[in-house]
């Protein structure tokens, strides 16, 4: 459930296909995110997901696996 | 005389900020600019904790108004600065690039006023929820690091994004540009490239001589790729980063050669292959004055036209 609704929220902020992103999918190397992208990508996951994300593991979130692992462990 | 929430909530005169350029803005433009009514503003930079806290004495030193200190979060020093401003109990802290979050509280604890710059809506709702004070929205037409979106676009939806007040800058050089910002929802303005002409800027002549010969298209932004752009005037190094970038070089041989050239500019004056940051309203400043002069001169022309602009409202509508 997580993944999917990761997905949408990546395909709609990044305009990227659905197929091509996988768990170990880079947000910024493979899906071409820049740093003011992947703050507005951050904040659409707090918001949708109702989570706040501490500034402090902006850093930890490299792959995709990682917002859904970072997610679940939040709720 | 403009009255906005700026100038009750942090107890100055005119609702202007003078910008925190890195390498130029020091106590004795801060200084100049509280002492005429504005908030002047210390630049830290990359600079220690101790460099900072003898412009902090020198500044209070120099007046009792209050005045303001710009952290650069991506600095190495950035914790140690932190803990400095709490202890020096510093009216007010303005933020720029990477994430204050940690650092918020401890400042609001410390009774301090917190105003970050941000380059659009998602960011201004962050802060707020951080419980930052007041925003400043800083549109592309500034000089030094800057964002995509323009100051007209950015500030109206930053001011319909957030409740707290919002300082707009980016382009603003005169009363008109006052005008405009306020008429956008702004509470107050922040002005970077006028203040570089300021006779208290010790900025190196030959940089004030450039920004007085710019004209409008003088300006541009280098470094997109490597994620912190920056506006600067064209010159010998910008052709170089152009090179670079016409033939898909790495963002390693862009920060390379970038490397230490702002204070090539700002204080050994080589304005060739320095980086000249500027704004693009570079093209429309062109005298020296004190910081005194360029605020009277700028609220009292923000308010003719003002009072002014009701003369294209006529009796009946526009049908």
């Amino acid at each position: 459930m997580i993944l999917e609704k990761v997905k949408a929220i990546l395909v709609e902020e990044l305009d990227v296909e659905e197929e091509n992103i996988n768990l170990d999918s880079k947000i910024k190397d493979d899906l071409g995110a820049d740093s003011l992208d992947l703050f507005e990508l951050i904040s659409k996951i707090e918001d949708e997901l109702d989570i706040t994300i501490d500034e402090e593991d902006y850093g930890k979130l490299v792959t995709v696996g990682d917002i859904v692992n970072y997610i679940t462990d939040k709720q | 005389m403009i009255n906005t929430v700026i100038c009750s909530l942090l107890n100055i005169k005119y609702p202007i900020f003078q910008g925190g350029m890195a390498q130029i803005s020091d106590a004795e433009l801060a200084a100049a600019v509280s002492e005429a009514g504005g908030l002047g503003v210390i630049a830290s930079g990359n600079n220690t904790a101790e460099f900072i806290e003898k412009e902090i004495r020198k500044i209070k030193s120099l007046t009792d108004k209050p005045f303001g200190v710009n952290v650069m979060l991506l600095s190495p020093y950035a914790n140690d600065v932190s803990n400095l401003l709490i202890e020096e109990k510093v009216p007010v802290i303005i933020t720029g690039a990477g994430n204050p979050g940690k650092y918020l509280k401890l400042w609001k604890e410390a009774g301090i006023k917190v105003i970050p710059v941000v380059p659009s809506v998602a960011f201004a709702k962050h802060f707020e929820k951080l419980g930052a004070d007041a925003i400043i929205c800083e549109g592309t037409e500034s000089g030094g690091h800057v964002g995509e979106l323009t100051t007209m676009c950015l500030t109206p939806q930053v001011v319909d994004a957030v409740k707290i007040p919002v300082i707009a800058a980016g382009g603003i050089g005169d009363g008109r540009g006052i005008a405009a910002v306020l008429s956008l929802g702004a509470q107050g303005v922040q002005v970077g490239t006028r203040f570089l002409l300021a006779t208290e800027c010790n900025v190196h002549q030959n940089y004030k001589d450039k920004v007085l010969k710019a004209n409008d298209t003088d300006t541009a932004v280098t470094g997109r790729k490597t994620g912190h752009p920056v506006r600067v005037l064209k010159n010998k190094l910008v052709n170089q980063f152009k090179e670079i970038e016409k033939n898909n070089g790495t963002v390693e041989e862009m920060e390379q050669l970038g490397r230490g050239r702002l204070y090539k500019a700002a204080v050994e004056g080589d304005v060739d292959y320095g980086s000249v940051m500027s704004g693009q309203i570079a093209g429309l400043v062109n005298k020296e004055q004190s910081c005194k002069e360029i605020i009277t001169e700028m609220f009292d022309e923000a308010e003719t036209i003002m009072k002014n602009l009701s003369s294209f409202i006529s009796g009946g509508s526009n049908e």
